[in-house]
């Protein structure tokens, strides 16, 4: 790996050597040419392998039901939904790259854009499979969308729950179509460049006879500036809303409005956590180093140590709030919280989120594959337990010391955590078979010389 | 060049035409094939395209609508005038659940029992019934019962017999005894129908030889036998519990287990009249167990049971001698040994502040208090405890015109010894078990079963197999209370009569038909047997003795209509205390551990030990489910080095058991208390092995004697038993969490005299909670409920009856572990204090219907609303199960069905016939996945406004009475209209002492708790 | 039928200044139907070509507009017009909580309806038959080449002034793009036997697959509708009992609360002597009487018991109430022949309850009285 001396005065090369164009291409498209390689094969049966466990948890649970979960009274919300809101989280760091540094012309999100939108759109589909399971009757999704069902009643726009339901579908919407969007021209070259008729066939429907024609340029970067405005509130958008699920309940511990702001930066945080680690693999597994920099992995760092400390900022004042609002039962949920039966939960989740990532600021560390793989992964961690935290803590001791209770997962709750793993995973590394990881004509468009220059 | 171009043109070229018509064939790639031709493309493909989709959505259509079977509708072909299909209607009948004999009316829907209330027309339980009465519907139902007679193990043969064989080789041998005059022993419980007693009179005329052997698991017999010391009879004269102004009970649980609790938490609470503060009485407790009074007094002291006798000794010396205060007509016993009070309280290190306090008002109060000794205490307590109470003149506050009445006298232990003795001699030819089950409750020292074996012809007239129906050689089966005819007598004056509600379910024969069969010579059975009978006896013997001026018949129906009927016969008069009876009374000396025996608060002696609803009613005091269990103090825990759920082993002499440990508050030192009734091993697929069965340990003594056993070996035994509560135990002296009842205003309490001096202490400080937006009106009717804790004392009488209404599941054992009981009202109790002298609150929590009720807010499918009425009324088929409103309910009131319980508890048990007969109709039954809660009895709002509205006249408040307000015999629960100004509950929630749980969260809920007011000298808390 | 028809000659250029200057030149030259090829937006070649600006900002607004007043409208519909209902005790209409879902339903309208316009309404796709495609010409420009095409209905076209002009611009592979001649002739029989056996095949499948899940599958374990009940309600018969009737007869002999039998079985005169009218002639008590004498009596004894029925002939005729003996009857007698019935009148205990059996007895007496008032009555 190359760990040249940066000079921060100038830009960064988006694509470090001097590739032609046709070059270019040849690398990001290479894996999509060749059969699959053998490590490949044993990472895919193992994700499977791990979807299929999930798969049977989540069976048996719509047989039998919930009570083979850990969720009880007073703790009706366990795994589920924690894992809900730390995929939709996941997601996060897929339409910030993409969208927002593409607003703040940051031009080196070129070379883990197309992935990290991938990303978002598994992880979205991973948090989209809980809100439904986590139902009692799973057969009953329809009831949550907006037409007079049972009763000839319609939904109750002031419940979060519908709120997320607004929010999710969007943004999975949304996303997927500025992916596909991105696509478009990629798909066009791809299928003007196979020899295969069957891909030239699928290519020609999802590429719908794009010709590369200026004429059309002009209108697509507008349209692709324009989603990018409207990605932007979005993503901000789902988050917050995500949190008004806690945020606007009674129960002390959720019902603070800390949460948006604080929501977003945990889903950031984990994101490019997330994204840190999966690129690690990819740049190495495809060659693409040269295109996946390892500026761009720095750039990512820089950006955790942001967030991280915003979130360690979130639970300072969430204390500082909780003592300065002289409520009791404020004041207890987080005594309860760092000394409670859930303390372990807390501490270790200081650790990953607080702790570990200030290490950042050392540049070493920052640029060393390894360790920031590491802190990454911890990260990932830490962000799951602060879910789990809020989650649970809250709900087993609220008000009445009467109703308190005890949260203890079941087999059945960690098949299906695993299983969404397998389901993000298994969805990534087809992708990474089928599409370019990279864009191509945006890559093209960023090597040197590759813009007129007397203009 | 062309050509060049023409390579990249490619697939027509590729494709003929077939293939062409294949890949048009494959519907959706139709587009696509015709080689991107955009003509065809942009017409053809989409016109086939259109076409199949709007085609295969008709065909769609088509298929949706639902063909499925809605059931048939079966009329009756003769309708009777007392039943309209679809409402419910009532009769009056007496309860059998226990030695009270409460009148009850049982609510029948066509003809089908599915609820029991207290018969307002009965003079002892005024329309209250307890949470046993209220489960034993369950028992009617109980798919484990007897279909028909069948042969037990001990007569070598097996499977179904018809009774006509039965009654045969009964009558064969019972003839053969009376010819060999060998005895026919009879074993039954306490009789108490005049009828019943009669008809085993006859029997023993007709068969000679026959001996009768009563005996009650549960009895009073020291508190008799010392009535029979003091005052030569052994009838009970009943206490006028409401004139006290001072009780001081003593081992006793008077408001729990013992005696006619529901008249007595009656009286008692009428002193804890909030609207009558003036008359409040006191309640003072000194027991070794933490028993339900003793959570209820205003002062109590540990002490061990033993000692009671000591301690009585010494109130007496400190009244009678120094106080020189005696109200006694005779002259002072002098043989009582003197005991200083003094000394007495240093010995045992109680307060003597609480005992200065507790002398004084018993002599201020003298003639207006009671001192009450427990079943479980010795005859030489009870005794001097008489002796006290005429020293105080409490003799004024017994009715001796209303005496309870006995028509067979328990058999002493001496009696049953012989009886076994004989029985393994086979000088007994038969042994008929009537409707008991000694091989359970009999001491196990006795080896009853084993000489069981020895007879030749046993018979068990049951409901269901149970340990001695396993050991006999016929088992008939007999019919349910609800199915059977009869009249009872239990106190002087007072007869309530038994009607059957529904004909018998299965091949089951009344047993005092059985008996009659038996008399009459085979083939002389009908079903109306035992009805006439009863009929006759009353015409011939009883009615005309009443000289009542209505004609038999008139007299009889409206008998059976009113449940009950009182006749004015002078039992007899004055009380004339034998001095003679205090001789000797001396107190026994102390050391280590004695273990006392106590009643089980819901199984009863066992009979109740298959009926899931009472099984997992929370124990009011420790809150555990399902289990019995070992209590002892903290200091005893440590000293024998065990911990909760750990288990220990008691050796007697006579049996050795272990138990698993708890610990618990307010238990005094080296004292185990055990509860007796659990741990039956033949009960059926909920009741065997629940618990761990404590008749081990009875002495043959205990069986009609004290149940206070000293002597043991005490030691820490292998292994522990996981001891499952509806309530977490946080520790009281963890500083974490301790008071937070109190702290947070969840539990609100203050001193009488407090409320005396200052009315209004409770609102000092202002509270004023705004709302972001307009409220909703309600006109009309407004539902609302209160609950004065002063008067609750935690019996789960409501949670029993809610049970019944709503048609809640049990969810067995493991799942109350996990916390997932389905109860709509949580009992809360909650300690604070210290862990050796505990204050306990109770607070029945459920669902407060708050104006902003959380719960509603987040429901994404609105599938909880409020109703034009106030209520917050769940939708449960609009229910999808995402349990937020739970999640957001601050008081935790909502209750998810995590499984199809029905299903999920002992293999599907509840899902047997016939349980489907007992569910309330007009109550869904809540299917898996959906979230429920309490209603206030909606379907009764419902009822009542569909009444009002035929009568042409609006609905008002006091037309509806909610189940749990029904079954609360403290009367507790108030329930009505709040928009009425003159309503009951319009007073209550203006009351001083009304307040809302959590009012911070200004989710304005409708129930209103009154703050309970203690009792003690002080003004302030301790 | 086999003469070529020319869509454009094509040029491709190496480096991006060669195209934009090319562009340019086309533009100059007065070109108006010719395109630029490139593998990526090359900066400046809108101005080069003299484009005006993309309107899709328009459309996005418009959309966006659309979302957020169409969201609150429809939300306020339901709340207000459709469907009120008390919420945790919050006016029907609580605008702050529309917020969050006005803005989703603004973004997705606006981010996808904007995009399918691009695509629809500016791009014409799908679009795969344009005579570019599949040409070495497209090959190269959606690799690494920059391709200008100068379409042949252009009018200032013509072929051999086009090529050289691309050559003075300096494009290599000069080519001309040709329609493609069996795509102009091809056309498609519409009715088609295969295709209709498929579109019934189709339906079929479809129709099939619908019925048996919603009428089948969703009844079956684990789903649950509670339809059925572990409970027996009124009328429903039931396998526990032999005669299979859910509804139980009540045992003999025993008396329910409120019904203690009658006490006059065949003894009308002691009825009429020992009974009396336990209700007061009240408004209420007559309405109700009233009420169930129009239900019960009046089909034979005539709405003003004149004896006057709608049933007239199909029975012996029953008798007027209006008859001395009648009205000399007391209370009793009448409620008797209610309650056990009288001739061929059957008993009617169960269809009328006791009180409102009496509030009838009330009610004929009202009308006998009316049927012959006498002139007191007026004062």
């Amino acid at each position: 790996m190359s760990t040249a001396a940066l000079d921060y005065t100038r830009e960064l090369p988006v694509v470090e050597g001097r590739p032609t164009a046709s070059e270019l291409e040849a690398t990001i498209v290479a894996p999509l040419d060749q059969f699959p390689s053998r490590t490949w094969w044993i990472a895919f049966s193992v994700t499977v392998s791990f979807l299929t466990i999930g798969a049977i948890c989540v069976g048996l649970t719509i047989y039998k039901g919930l009570g083979l979960w850990g969720v009880n009274q007073p703790v009706s919300w366990g795994f589920d939904i924690v894992n809900f809101v730390f995929w939709i989280g996941i997601g996060h760091a897929g339409t910030l790259i993409s969208a927002i540094l593409f607003l703040l012309r940051q031009r080196w999100r070129t070379g883990i854009a197309r992935f990290a939108e991938a990303m978002t759109i598994f992880a979205v589909m991973c948090a989209g499979v809980f809100p439904l399971l986590h139902t009692g009757r799973p057969w009953l999704p329809l009831y949550l969308t907006p037409y007079p069902n049972q009763h000839s009643v319609w939904i109750n726009f002031t419940s979060p729950l519908i709120w997320d339901v607004f929010a999710v579908t969007t943004y999975f919407t949304v996303s997927l179509v500025f992916w596909y969007l991105g696509l478009i021209p990629d798909l066009a070259s791809l299928r003007d460049r196979t020899t295969s008729k069957i891909k030239k066939l699928i290519y020609s429907i999802f590429s719908l006879g794009w010709r590369h024609s200026n004429r059309h340029w002009q209108h697509y970067e507008r349209a692709y500036l324009i989603l990018a405005g409207f990605a932007t509130p979005l993503v901000l958008s789902v988050h917050t809303i995500v949190s008004f699920d806690f945020a606007v309940s009674v129960i002390p511990g959720w019902h603070t409005t800390i949460f948006p702001p604080y929501f977003v930066a945990g889903a950031v945080f984990s994101g490019f956590a997330m994204v840190q680690n999966v690129l690690i693999f990819v740049r190495q597994a495809f060659k693409l180093k040269h295109i996946i920099t390892l500026d761009h992995l720095e750039k990512m760092n820089k950006v955790m140590i942001v967030t991280g400390s915003m979130v360690g900022y979130a639970y300072a004042m969430e204390f500082f709030i909780a003592w300065y609002s002289g409520n009791q039962f404020e004041q207890f949920v987080f005594l309860n919280r760092a000394l409670g039966p859930y303390a372990w939960a807390y501490w270790i989740m200081v650790a990953c989120n607080v702790v570990f990532p200030q290490l950042f600021w050392i540049k070493k560390i920052r640029r060393s594959i390894p360790i920031m793989f590491v802190i990454g992964i911890t990260v990932n961690i830490g962000m799951w337990l602060e879910r789990f935290v809020i989650v649970v803590t809250s709900l087993s001791r609220d008000f009445l010391p009467s109703s308190w209770g005890h949260y203890v997962p079941t087999m059945y709750d960690a098949g299906i955590l695993l299983g969404s793993f397998g389901l993000f995973f298994t969805l990534i590394l087809i992708f990474v078979r089928v599409l370019p990881v990279v864009s191509i004509a945006e890559a093209k468009a960023a090597v040197e010389g590759a813009q007129p220059k007397h203009h | 060049m062309s050509s060049e171009s023409r390579y990249w043109k490619s697939l027509r070229g590729l494709y003929d035409k077939d293939s062409v018509n294949e890949a048009k064939a494959d519907e959706f790639m139709a587009g696509v094939t015709d080689d991107f031709d955009l003509s065809d493309l942009s017409t053809m493909s989409r016109k086939q395209f259109l076409a199949l989709l709007t085609a295969s959505a008709a065909f769609a259509a088509a298929g949706c609508n639902s063909y499925r079977d809605r059931g048939e509708i079966v009329p009756y072909n003769k309708e009777p005038e007392e039943i309209t299909p679809g409402v419910s209607n009532s009769y009056a009948s007496t309860c059998s659940g226990c030695g009270q004999a409460c009148g009850i009316l049982v609510k029948t829907r066509e003809g089908r029992p599915i609820k029991v209330d207290g018969n307002p027309d009965h003079p002892v339980n005024l329309g209250k019934i307890c949470a046993k009465g209220q489960g034993n519907i369950l028992n009617l139902y109980d798919p484990y019962r007897l279909r028909g007679p069948i042969y037990g193990s001990a007569s070598g043969k097996s499977g179904a017999l018809t009774w006509k064989q039965a009654d045969e080789t009964v009558i064969q041998q019972l003839e053969e005894c009376t010819g060999t005059s060998k005895e026919i022993a009879i074993l039954t419980h306490s009789i108490q129908s005049p009828t019943a007693a009669k008809a085993l009179n006859a029997f023993r005329a007709k068969y000679p030889t026959t001996r009768l052997y009563v005996y009650d698991l549960f009895n009073d017999a020291t508190r008799r036998r010392a009535w029979e010391v003091c005052y030569g009879a052994s009838d009970l004269p009943t206490i006028a519990w409401e004139r006290a102004r001072v009780v001081l009970a003593l081992e006793s649980d008077f408001l729990g287990t013992e005696g006619m609790t529901i008249e007595q938490i009656r009286k008692f609470t009428d002193g804890r009249d909030i609207m009558k503060s003036k008359e409040f009485n006191r309640l003072y407790a000194v027991e070794g167990s933490m028993s339900l009074t003793g959570a209820n007094a205003d002062y109590r002291l540990r002490l061990r049971p033993d000692a009671q006798l000591e301690f009585v000794l010494a109130l007496i010396n400190e009244i009678a001698v120094v106080r020189k205060k005696s109200m006694t007509r005779g002259a002072l016993s002098n043989q009582l040994p003197p005991v200083s009070l003094t000394s007495f309280a240093e010995k045992y290190s109680l307060s003597l502040e609480i005992l200065q306090h507790l002398v004084a008002d018993l002599i201020e109060h003298a003639g207006e208090s009671i001192v009450h000794a427990g079943d479980v205490p010795p005859v030489e307590v009870h005794v001097a405890v008489n002796y006290l109470n005429e020293i105080l003149g409490n003799t004024r506050l017994y009715d001796t015109a209303a005496r309870s009445v006995l028509f067979s006298s328990l058999a002493p232990a001496s009696e049953i010894e012989s009886l076994v003795g004989r029985m393994k001699s086979g000088q007994v030819g038969m042994v008929v078990h009537f409707g008991t089950n000694p091989v359970y409750h009999l001491p196990k020292a006795f080896g009853y079963e084993q000489a069981l074996k020895s007879v030749p012809v046993t018979v068990s007239l049951t409901e269901s197999e149970d340990e001695t129906s396993r050991s006999c050689s016929y088992v008939l089966p007999i019919h349910h209370a609800f199915e059977s005819w009869g009249d009872f007598k239990v106190r002087t004056g007072v007869y309530s009569f038994q009607q059957p509600v529904i004909a018998p379910l299965y091949d089951t024969r009344q047993k005092e038909a059985v008996l009659l069969t038996w008399m009459s010579g085979k083939g002389s059975f009908k079903e109306t047997q035992y009805h006439e009978y009863l009929m006759n006896n009353w015409e011939k013997d009883v009615f005309p003795k009443l000289n009542r001026k209505v004609d038999f018949k008139t007299f009889w129906y409206a008998a059976l209509h009113d449940g009950v009927i009182s006749a004015d016969e002078k039992a007899g008069g004055e009380l004339t205390f034998r001095p003679e009876a205090l001789a000797n009374l001396r107190p026994p000396g102390l050391d280590g551990f004695v273990v006392s025996l106590h009643q089980s608060h819901y199984v009863g002696d066992g009979a109740f030990a298959n009926n899931g609803w009472l099984q997992e009613l929370p124990h009011p005091v420790s809150k555990i489910v399902w289990d019995n269990y070992a209590a002892i103090s903290q200091k005893s825990a440590h000293d024998l080095g065990v911990q909760n759920n750990d288990k220990i082993e008691i050796a007697f002499p006579h049996g050795t058991g272990s138990f698993p440990v708890f610990i618990q508050p307010g238990q005094a030192d080296q004292v185990i208390s055990i509860e007796l009734g659990y741990g039956r091993s033949v009960a059926g697929p909920i009741g065997s092995g629940v618990g761990t069965d404590a008749q081990v340990l009875l002495s043959l003594s205990a069986l009609v004697g004290s149940r206070i056993l000293s002597g043991a070996r005490i030691v820490k035994a292998e292994g522990h038993h996981e001891l499952v509560s509806t309530q977490e135990h946080h520790s009281l002296d963890d500083t974490f969490v301790k008071d937070f009842h109190l702290k947070r205003e969840i539990i609100r309490e203050g001193t009488l005299r407090q409320y005396e001096n200052d009315p209004h202490f409770l609102h000092h400080e202002k509270r004023e909670s705004f709302s972001i937006h307009t409220e909703v009106e309600y006109k009309g009717v407004k539902w609302a409920m209160a609950i004065d804790l002063n008067k609750c004392i935690g019996c789960n009488a409501c949670v029993a009856g809610c049970n019944v209404e709503n048609n809640i599941p049990a969810v067995g054992k493991e799942q109350v572990g996990r916390g997932r009981e389905m109860q709509w009202i949580r009992l809360d109790r909650y300690y604070s204090g210290t862990a050796d002298h505990p204050t306990l609150s109770h607070q029945p929590m459920l669902c407060q219907h708050c104006d902003h009720a959380p719960c509603e807010s987040v429901c994404p499918v609105v599938a909880t609303t409020h109703s034009p009425d106030g209520l917050n009324q769940m939708t449960y088929n609009r229910c999808v199960g995402t349990k937020y409103c739970s999640n957001n309910c601050p008081y935790k009131v909502r209750r998810f069905n995590f499984f199809d319980w029905r299903g999920h508890l002992a293999d599907g048990y509840y899902e047997q016939q016939p349980i489907s007969l007992m569910h309330n109709p007009e109550v869904t039954v809540r299917s898996r996945g959906v979230m429920e809660k309490c209603t206030f009895c909606v379907q009764r709002i419902m009822e009542a406004r569909q009444h009002a509205t035929e009568q042409g006249r609006p609905l008002k408040g006091s037309d509806v009475k909610t189940a749990c307000q029904e079954a609360c015999p403290a009367t507790a629960i108030v329930f009505g209209d709040m928009n009425d100004p003159n309503s009951d509950i319009s007073r209550y929630r203006a009351h001083d002492l009304g307040y809302s749980v959590l009012e911070e969260t200004n989710a304005l809920p409708n129930v209103t708790y009154l703050a309970k007011l203690r009792n003690i000298h002080s003004e302030k808390l301790a | 039928m086999n003469e070529q028809h020319l869509f454009s000659i094509t040029a491709l250029f190496d480096i991006p200044d060669e195209i934009i200057h090319a562009a340019e030149e086309a533009d100059k030259a007065g070109y108006t139907r010719f395109d630029v090829n490139t593998p990526y937006p090359v900066h400046g070649m809108d101005r080069a070509m003299r484009l005006k600006p993309s309107r899709l900002g328009v459309f996005a607004l418009v959309f966006g507009l659309l979302g957020a007043f169409g969201g609150v409208a429809f939300m306020t519909w339901v709340t207000l017009v459709d469907y009120p209902l008390v919420i945790g005790g919050k006016p029907f209409w609580s605008w702050p909580a529309f917020v969050p879902i006005a803005f989703e339903v603004t973004v997705i309208l606006a981010s996808v309806l904007t995009v399918i316009t691009m695509i629809v309404l500016y791009l014409k796709f799908p679009n795969n038959a344009h005579p570019l495609h599949d040409t070495l010409y497209m090959k190269r420009v959606s690799s690494d080449k920059f391709g200008i095409t100068i379409q042949a209905d252009d009018p200032k076209f013509d072929e051999r002034e086009v090529r050289a002009f691309l050559g003075k611009m300096g494009g290599k592979d000069i080519a001309p793009i040709y329609f493609d001649v069996e795509e102009l002739n091809h056309r498609q029989k519409l009715f088609n036997p295969k295709f209709f056996s498929v579109l019934a095949a189709t339906a079929f499948v479809v129709s099939a697959t619908t019925y048996v899940v919603f009428n089948k599958v969703l009844y079956m374990e684990p789903f649950s509708w509670m339809s059925t009940q572990e409970k027996l309600k009124a009328q429903r018969p039931s396998e526990l009992f032999k005669d299979g009737i859910g509804m139980r007869p009540p045992v003999e002999g025993t008396v329910a609360r409120g019904f203690l039998p009658y006490a006059f079985k065949g003894k009308p005169d002691e009825a009429g002597k020992d009974l009396v009218n336990p209700l007061l002639p009240t408004k209420e008590v007559l309405e109700r009487g009233k009420s169930q004498y129009l239900t019960y009596c009046s089909p034979c004894h005539g709405n003003f018991a004149r004896g006057d029925s709608r049933l007239q002939g199909q029975f012996p005729n029953p008798p007027t109430l209006h008859s001395d003996k009648v009205r000399n009857w007391p209370d009793g007698n009448i409620y008797h022949v209610l309650t056990e019935g009288q001739n061929i009148m059957p008993s009617y205990t169960s269809q009328i309850s006791r009180e409102d059996r009496w509030a009838i007895v009330h009610y004929i007496r009202v009308l006998q009285r009316a049927h012959n008032a006498k002139e007191s009555d007026l004062k």
